[in-house]
Formats: C-alpha cells, structure tokens, sequence
C-alpha cells in the first residue's frame, strides 16, 4: 500500500504495463504453481488461466481478479496454442479485448509484455528482425554491438513472447517475413554470418482486426503459422456492465482523475450500444438504424471513462445524463454524417419513450444533435 | 421379493448408446462367463435376438414395436454398435450363452404412452432411463424447458454441458469393471435422488419379477447377468423395488415387433440422457478404436480435413497435427485423459478453420453425426413391403441414405415412368420418403400439393428430393395391414379414398391418382364411380373438375395405368361428364352472388376443355354460353363472363361484343347487377377486352351515367372488377378512355389541378386515405 502512495508521489508512469500491475498476483501464483511449467513459462498453464479469468478464492493471500470476463474455453485453447510450436492469432472486432489479452497472456507466461511490434502500413522487415545503429556500423562496421534487434529477435533470444499487434495493417510482403521465424524459429544476420536461435519459451501472439477497411489480407502460407482465436463481442449486456464498470474504476485509478458514474447510467449507455449493435431494442419490438462506428466494449469504457472526468472538471460533480450525452455524441459520431441521424432517430423513437435517466438523456442530446 | 437372491444374481449397470460401457462390460462378460444374458428391453422382442445378432445385421438398427389394430402407435428402442446392450447380446451368441430381453412388453409400453404422451422423454432427460422414446415425436422433445438434472449436476462441476462431463468422467477414462461398476452405480443414485417417475418404478418390479424367474428357472444366480440401465440396477441393489408396483402397468394393447435399419442422424436427435448421443459417428469410430479417444479425434481431424480440400479449402496434414496436438493439450489442461468432441470442435475452429466457426457448423459438424444407415438381416425381419422398397430403391438406384438427395426423372423411358409410379405410390401410400420438388426445368409448378393430380399427368420431367429415414422403415411396416406389396397398399388407400368421395371431382381425383400410380383396379373402379357420380351429381364446380381431369387423360393417356378398360372408356366417359356438366350450366348459374366464385371457376374449366379436347362437344358449350350472355335470370358476372369467353374464342364479333356490353351497362340495368356483370366480363383477358375502345366506350358511357348515390353503392363491386387489371391493362384503359373523350389535352390539364388539389389536403392526411384518393385517381 505504501508502495502506491510514493509512487504516485513520484508522478509514476501513465500506465504501467500488465506485469508491474499484477505483480503481486503474478508472485503469488507463481509460488503457489505445483503445476508442471512448460519450458521457458513463468507459469504452468492452469495458472496462467487462472490468472486471466481470476479466482474466487485468494491464492497465498492475494486475491486474483478476472482480467478478461468471457468464455473459459476460449482462454483454454489460447493457452494450449501457445504451449505449441504454433503462434496465436487473435481476430475479432476492434474493441473485443484483443490486446488486452495479448498483453496478459504475455506478462503471465514470459514475465512481459513489452516485447512489442505494432503493425502499421510503415512497418518494414527491420521492425520484425533487426536493423543496424549506423553511426556504429560505420564506425566498426557490422558488430553484434551494432546490432538493433527487433522485439521479437530479443524475445527470442530470451525465451519470452513477442506480440505482434495488428499484423494486418503491414503489408502482405512484410507479413511474410513472420513465415521462417515461425516455422524455422530462427532469424539470420548474414553480414555477422551468424543465425540467431529462439530459446525455448519464445512464441509470438498477433491481432488483427476484422472489422477495419484496407486491411491487407494474411496469406495462408502465413495463416498456416497460427491457430486462430476468435475473440467475440460480448453478447451479455450484465456481463458488459460488469466489464464495462471495472475496467473504468481502473482507469480512474490510474489517471487519478474522475468521479465514479452511477450504476443506473452504465447500464443505460450499454443497453444503447446493445441496441444500436444489434439493430433491434432489447424487447425486440423496434427496429433501429445500426451506425457505421464500432460500438466496442472499448468505446463504452471510454464514452464512460470520459463523462465522469467531464463531471468532475466541468460539471456538478457527479455524472449526469448530461455529460453521458456528450461523450456518447463524440463517440458514436465520427466519420459519418448517417451516424448523427442513426443516434438522432434512436433517441427520437427509443429514448423518448422510456423513462428515468433515458428521458434526461434524450433531452440531453437533443440540443447536441441538433444539425 | 427375494432381494437376497436378486443381489446374487451378477448385475452390469450401463447408459445406453457409451462405448465405455461397452468395452468395460465386454471384459466383465468374459470374466463372469454368465449362461444367461438378460437385457434391458422388451420382454416380446426376445425372438428378435437372432435377427440383431445375425452376421448380416450391421447396426444401427432399431427394434420397432407398433400397434397392429390400426391406431398410429410405435415405439423405437434403437441399438448402435457400440450400445452395451447390442454388444451383450452378441457376447452371449458368440458364447452359447442364452439371451433374452427382461423388460416390459411393446404393448404395455405403448400403452403407457398413449397415456401421458411424452412421459418417456421426459423421463429420458431427467432420469436416465431406457431408450423407449418414440422415435417419432422429435416435436415433443422441443417442448421440454426444464433443465435436467444431469445438467445441473455437470455444470455444478464447472462443464460446460453434461454431455461433456460425461465424456470427461465416464467414456475417456480407461477404467476396469472393479472401478466402473460402483461408479456408474454412484451416478445413479444421484439420478434417482430425484424425484422418480412411478413409471420406472413399476418397470423395477417387472424387471426383478423376471430376473428372479429365470434363477427359478433353474440357472445358477451367479451365473446370470443382468446388463439394464445403471437406475434400474442401482434400484435392484438398493433393494426399493415394490413388487406391487407391477399391477399397476396398463393393460397391452395389441401390437407386434419387428427390427428395422436405423441411422445415425435420428440417433443423434433423441436428446438427453438415456436416449441419444450426440455424434455417433464420432463414438463409432471410438468403439472400433478400443474407446481410444485421440485415435478417434485423429481420425475425424482427418475427415475434416479431407472434406475441408474437397470444398476447396487449404488443410494441410500439418495442420490435422497441429490441431490434434490442440486437442490433446486441451484436454490435459481440463484434467481430461482424452479429448472428447468439445476439445475437437475448439482444435478444429482454431487450427482448420483459422478461427471461423462457420464451416463447422455449415457442414463439418455433421460427419461426427454421421449418416449411416444400418442394415437387417434379410432373413428375417423384413416384411415383403420393406423387402419391395429396398430391390426397388436398390434397383432403381435412387438414393438410399439419411440426407436429402435431389435428382430428375425424364418421363420419356419405361424406366424412369417406372421410378416415377414408385415414387407416386409411396406419396399416395402416405410412406415418407420422396417429395416432388418440381419439374426440374420450370420452378413455377411445384409444392406438395400439386405432387399429383392433373399437374402430374403433363409432366415430361419430374425433380424428386428423396432422404430415408427411419420413419420410412417404420411407415412400410405398419403399412403391411394394408396390403403386402406397394400396388396392393396405394390401391387400398385409393379405394379408401373412393368410397368416402361425394362427387365426381373427388373421384376424378381418385381416378388421376390412380393413373399416375399405375393402379388399374381402381382405374376401372374410378372410371364407374365417376360415372354413377357424374349422373346425380349437381354441382357444377364438380362436374367441370371432372371433366378437366378426364380431358387430360384422354390427351394424355392412361398408358402408365396398363389399365384393361383402355382409353376409349375414359373418353366415353369424359364425353358424358361434359355433356352432363353442360346441362347443368344454366341451373348453375342462376346462383346465390356469394356461391357464384366457384361457378365462375367452372364456367372457365368448361370452356378450357371445350378448345383443348377434340371430342368434347364444344358447340353445345357455345350454345350454353350465349344462353348465358342473353339470359337476364342467371347470375350478371356469369353472363359478363361468358359474353367474355365467346370474345376471345371469337364467337362473338366485336361490334357485337360492344352492343352486348352497352345493353348490360345502361342505365336500365341496376347498377350492382351492371357491375357484377363487369367483374365477370374482366375476369377473362382483360388485356384483349380493354384494348377494344368499343367495349371501352360502353364502360365509360356506364360509368358517367351513374348518378352519385348510385355510384357509392357500387363502387365496391367496381373496384373490386377492376382491382383485377394490372397496370398494363390500366394504362390501355387509360389511353382509350382519353381516345374516347378526346382528351389527351384536357387530361393533362385536369390531373395536374388534381394533384395540386391533393397536395394540399394530403398534408393531414393519413396515408390511408391517401391511397384511397390514388384509387380514385385511377378510376377517373
């Protein structure tokens, strides 16, 4: 405890990655695993599922909260993947809890998350094997000191995971280069003449987004390094709210800003990304117009997370209706001019009729549609 | 009861339908070498044993049990390979060992269902009991909201399903006989814990009263064995059998027993504990690998995946490695000692199928169903109708699996006429099998309703989708009662059928079936019953049915019938039911306005035969129509469309036409009468009536000479006759009506001060009313 008040003192970092987070949870698993670990794991496989979906009784005192809230079997066959020689993928809609996953799944079995590349359209095969510091090269010419490895040549130069965030961003080329590391695990610096070999424990998790437009298709020589792992989008709405809740207290938490929402308006703004998901309301009776954004658990931890620190800084001091209307406008309406009608005639035909905090929430966004 | 001497006797409780079981109970069978096997199922169907246990048998198969004094009963109690009760069956044969079935008899258990229907689903899903669920109500099954407890129990236990509990504690383990026995007896109990149909109870005391009597017998306790649902046995050990309870069994109906082929899709639908399972594929392939759970998974990956290449999807044998390396890590990490279908679904989602779970359950999923279909011995056990299906089926190589199969037949050869009178046999015989999907080149016709009759004697091409299923097997024994070859059932229910016919409609209908069946008997016997018909008959509709159907027999032949009256009897006939219908017009239609829709049909059957049929005495029907058009006592829409009909036969000129109409339409006819005989003139071809700007003329001087209030009353009839014309016909109407008034100016001018006028009062208006100022639009 008192480590959290100095280190909020110290102006600690925005966020801390999974590993120094859970650490605790982490310890005390670890010394409580008698368990077989897989070489090069942490954690021996039950734990790590542990770990990710929680347990209802503290293990060595510490509690374990569940840190994806979904289907057991799921985090079941990521964990058995990743104790093969095949890669993870993990696909789904933005906002699923991918990332999430990818980091915790890290931080559990290698000990880090940090190993890192995201994917992006700039991405070269110098992010994915090594690149050189050229003042050294030049210098020395090509050193093992020049040598910049990539995060994933370091993970496999220690055994851990890499994780490879968005592969479907890069290019189909690039994407490519993943092939001989996964199948032949071993990456080779021709101008050292020397090839780098994986140690025992290295294994790469992806994500790739299945909703976002010019996404470059994987090819199947590479789809065949992976087992793939759908990460749905939370279908139960209590489940969400529950995901939804603790997952905006956290982040309070961690920015140290915001006031807690009431309950009544997290469960109004998920039954409205339900229902907008879906295109039906709830009961089934009502049609309405599906908008073109992703209505993400992620965007609703944010839409939530935002309004409560519009409370605190420019509102009564408690989250309103008010403030919800706000961030949910900013949220739902952003590349299409359709999506402002979709949301308008949702409050009109929906929102309008129902009572309590929808009533003031219609009201609320009435004046900030207005267009 | 003597339970001291029951508890000697050697008990083996089983689920139905678990290779586990199987296998445990085969080495258990080997050790206590019993003389007499006795068997959890009907205590009538033990003559039946020789025919399960036959080389030729290959299951599944099923017992059939079903009530031969005509109700509609049955009951199925089927048997897979690696059912435990098969296997003992067949131990016992293969050992010298007697075998016999111990539980209630067919009748009684149908008897019990006829009581409280579906009482023995239920107790399949809550109490885990014998397979005796009617096979046949799957609708029933669906009705059931109650969880059961076995499915509590499993997710209490941190599965998913029961059914993977069950796989994870019961089937994958390799357990010995020691340890199995007082498990499954364990898990019984917690079955019986709950509240227990009198039902079960009453088959207790049956089941102990038998066991007891064969010890009685003379055989040794210990060297008889007992292999019954682990409830029963957990009960008999438990000693709460109260032999009272027997008495209280219904009385048995009267019922017979025979062994018919079953299949795997069906055993998979029977849901719940003792009734099913849910990929019998899949536990075929465990009972053939010595329950051998990832030889199993292995092989089925492999199916996957050659079925994933034959759909043209990429599926290495890398991948097959990879996914079965999935499951087993799976299964470790879930402390299973072997994947079980959970662990096989989840390893090919995410290794075969890279994360998509579509094509797993778009048609993957079905191969762990499987679709065999089991084999009887010929021997025995099938009745000559089951033995006709199955040459003919065989012969004429029309599809003999568990899944739709569609295929054309070209009514051009005696071969495929012949498939196709088959076909039409079992359709009209009422056994499931084969459904006309069409005529294979035109998807106009079609539907089930149009399987046979008229429609079916001009087809050239027939698209038939046929799938057997068990309820065909089931239906061809029952049937039995009925005759004992497929021409001797379709000819009895046709018989059936015209005893009970009213008019000649009906039996024209009986008589057209039996053309397309090939049934001559009840061709010649139609043939009369039409004509004894045809004679007193006085409904018209009927008649010109009649004679339709007859008009396409006499053009298209009874050459499928071999029928011995020939053809010229059916054309005699024809004539005279034509003749007669003639007569019959004027009397006709002076009708009731409400009755005059079905004789409005007629009139046009009649006159659709008149053209088409050379013998049909087509100037008598002529003579008939102008007597229509001129009679003024007759029904107005009869008279409009026979004035209709000798227009377009061109009887009638047009000049004539135009006069006609002007005479029905003026202002001394009643308005209503002048509508309706507007409706019957526009039922025709409106196309070719609206064309004429004479007849035009005649509609449009009516029209305007309507006064107001007049005008209201009729416009519903009005709309109603000229709701009938499509937008081509309006826009004709339209333009002679302006041809007419010379008004192609004026009109412009008139519609566009119409549409200003209706923009301003549209505005509070209802959409409703809009359309009714449209309709009106139109009609000005």
């Amino acid at each position: 405890m008192s480590d959290r008040v100095d280190s909020v003192q110290l102006m600690p970092d925005i966020r801390l990655p999974a590993e120094a987070k859970y650490k605790n949870e982490l310890d005390a698993l670890a010394a409580h695993d008698d368990k077989p670990r897989p070489p090069g794991w942490a954690l021996s496989p039950r734990a790590v599922e542990t770990y990710i979906l929680g347990s209802p009784k503290p293990v060595g005192g510490v509690a374990i909260t569940p840190k994806y809230v979904g289907d057991k079997g799921l985090i079941q066959v990521c964990i058995a993947t990743l104790a093969s020689d095949r890669a993870l993928m993990l696909v789904g809609e933005p906002g699923t809890a991918k990332s999430w996953l990818s980091e915790h799944l890290s931080a559990a079995i290698s000990g880090t998350s940090a190993l890192v590349v995201q994917g992006t359209a700039g991405t070269s095969e110098d992010h994915i094997k090594y690149s050189w510091n050229y003042a050294l090269l030049l210098a020395q010419g090509p050193t093992p000191e020049a040598l910049v490895p990539s995060p994933i040549l370091r993970a496999m130069r220690t055994g851990k995971f890499a994780r490879f965030e968005e592969v479907t961003r890069t290019s189909p080329e690039i994407q490519d280069s993943l092939i001989s590391i996964l199948s032949e695990k071993q990456v080779s610096v021709p101008e050292l003449g020397e090839i780098t070999s994986a140690q025992r424990g290295f294994n790469l998790i992806a994500t790739a987004n299945t909703r976002d437009r010019g996404v470059n298709e994987m090819s199947a020589a590479l789809k065949r390094r992976f087992n793939f792992v759908t990460v749905p989008v939370v279908e139960d709405l209590e489940q969400e709210i529950q995901i939804v809740t603790k997952r905006e207290a956290e982040l309070r938490t961690d920015y140290q800003v915001g006031v807690p929402p009431p309950e009544e308006l997290s469960r109004v703004l998920l039954t409205l990304f339900h229902e907008l998901r879906k295109g039906v309301t709830k009961d089934g009776k009502t049609k309405v117009r599906t908008p073109g954004a992703v209505l993400s658990t992620a965007e609703a931890i944010s839409v939530l997370f935002n309004s409560s620190i519009l409370a605190q800084q420019f509102g009564s001091g408690t989250v309103t209706s008010q403030e919800l209307a706000a961030s949910l406008v900013g949220a739902v309406v952003k590349e299409q001019e359709d999506d402002v009608k979709a949301l308008r005639e949702y409050m009109e035909t929906v929102a309008k009729s129902r009572t309590g905090p929808w009533k003031e929430l219609y009201t609320a966004s009435k004046k900030l549609l207005r267009g | 009861m003597d339970f001291a001497l029951l508890s000697r006797v050697r008990h083996f409780p089983v689920r139905h339908h678990s290779p586990r079981t199987t296998a445990v109970l085969l080495k258990w069978l080997e050790r206590v070498k019993p003389q007499v096997v006795l068997v959890e199922g009907p205590c009538d169907a033990t003559a039946l044993v020789d025919v399960l246990c036959d080389a030729q048998t290959r299951p599944p198969v099923a017992i059939l049990g079903y009530r031969t004094d005509g109700t509609p009963s049955s009951s199925l109690w089927p048997f897979a390979a690696y059912s435990p009760e098969y296997q003992a069956l067949k131990w016992a044969r293969a050992n010298g060992a007697r075998a016999e079935f111990i539980d209630i008899p067919v009748g009684v258990s149908l008897a019990v269902d006829r009581q409280a229907p579906g009482l023995g689903l239920e107790a399949e899903a809550t109490e885990g009991d014998a397979p005796e669920a009617p096979g046949m109500a799957p609708a029933a099954l669906e009705e059931e909201p109650v969880v059961p407890v076995t499915e509590a129990f499993a997710r209490s236990h941190g599965y998913r399903s029961f059914e993977e509990f069950w796989e994870a504690s019961f089937e994958a383990p390799d357990w010995s006989p020691e340890q199995f026995q007082p498990l499954l007896i364990a898990w019984a109990e917690v079955l019986n814990a709950g509240p227990r149909l009198a039902y079960h109870g009453q088959r207790d005391a049956f089941m102990a009263r038998k066991v007891l009597e064969v010890v009685a017998g003379g055989v040794a306790p210990e060297k008889v064995a007992v292999v019954a649902g682990a409830a029963h046995i957990a009960a008999f050990l438990a000693k709460s059998v109260d032999p009272a309870e027997e008495a209280k069994l219904p009385q048995a109906g009267p019922c017979a027993v025979t062994v018919i082929p079953y299949s795997f899709p069906r055993l998979s639908e029977q849901l719940g504990y003792g009734a099913g399972n849910r990929a019998p594929h899949f536990y075929q392939k465990a009972h053939e690998a010595n329950c051998d759970f990832r030889r199993a998974t292995l092989e089925v990956l492999l199916d996957f995946a050659a079925h994933l290449r034959m759909r043209g999807f990429s599926a290495s044998l890398s991948d097959v490695l990879e996914a079965y390396r999935l499951a087993v890590t799976l299964s470790d990490l879930r402390e299973k000692s072997a994947p079980g279908l959970d662990e096989l679904r989840e390893a090919t989602v995410a290794t075969l199928c890279r994360g998509d779970a579509t094509h797993v359950d778009g048609f993957l999923w079905k191969s762990v169903i499987g679709h065999e279909v089991g084999q009887v011995a010929s021997r025995i056990g099938q009745n000559s109708l089951q033995a006709e299906f199955w040459r003919e089926v065989g012969e004429r190589r029309l599809p003999r699996t568990d899944s739709p199969e569609t295929f054309t037949l070209r009514l051009n050869n005696p071969v495929e006429v012949g498939s196709s009178v088959f076909l039409h046999r079992l359709r009209v015989a009422g056994i499931p099998y084969a459904t006309l999907s069409g005529t294979g080149s035109s998807r106009k016709q079609g539907g089930e309703a149009e399987a046979g009759g008229y429609a079916a004697l001009t087809r050239v091409r027939e698209a038939w989708q046929a799938q057997w299923t068990p309820s065909t097997d089931v239906a061809l024994v029952e049937k039995i009662v009925l005759g004992d070859s497929l021409e001797a059932v379709t000819t009895r229910v046709l018989q059936e059928r015209l005893t009970q016919a009213k008019t000649t409609a009906q039996a024209a209908d009986v008589l057209l079936e039996s053309v397309i069946t090939g049934c001559s008997q009840t061709v010649a016997q139609a043939l009369r019953v039409c004509d004894a018909h045809a004679a007193t008959d006085a409904d018209l509709p009927s008649l010109a049915s009649a004679a339709r159907a007859l008009s396409g027999l006499m053009a298209y032949g009874t050459s499928r019938a071999h029928s011995d009256v020939g053809d010229e009897a059916v054309a005699a006939l024809g004539e005279k039911t034509f003749g007669r219908a003639l007569l019959r017009v004027r009397d006709a239609s002076a009708c009731a306005p409400e009755a005059v829709l079905p004789v409005l049909d007629a009139l046009r059957t009649l006159h659709e035969v008149a053209l088409s049929q050379p013998r049909a005495d087509k100037e008598g029907w002529f003579v008939e129509a102008r007597g229509l058009m001129a009679s003024h006592a007759v029904h107005p829409a009869t008279s409009g469309l026979a004035t209709g009909l000798l227009y377009l036969a061109r009887e009638l000129p047009e000049a004539d036409v135009a006069l006609e109409v002007g005479r029905r339409l003026s202002a001394a006819v009643e308005p209503a009468d002048a509508a309706a005989y507007l409706e019957g003139f526009l039922q025709v071809n409106a196309l070719v009536l609206v064309k004429s700007r004479d007849v035009v003329k005649a509609l449009d001087d009516f029209l305007v000479s309507v006064e107001p209030e007049r005008f209201r009353q009729t416009l519903p009839v009005l709309r109603r006759a000229l709701g009938a014309l499509g937008a081509t016909e309006r826009r004709y109407l339209m333009e002679n009506v302006m041809g007419v008034r010379q008004l192609k100016d004026k009109g412009r001018a008139v519609k566009a001060v119409l549409e200003e006028k209706d923009k301003a009062t549209l505005k509070d208006l209802s959409a409703d009313l809009g359309k009714a100022l449209d309709d009106l639009d139109d009609l000005l």
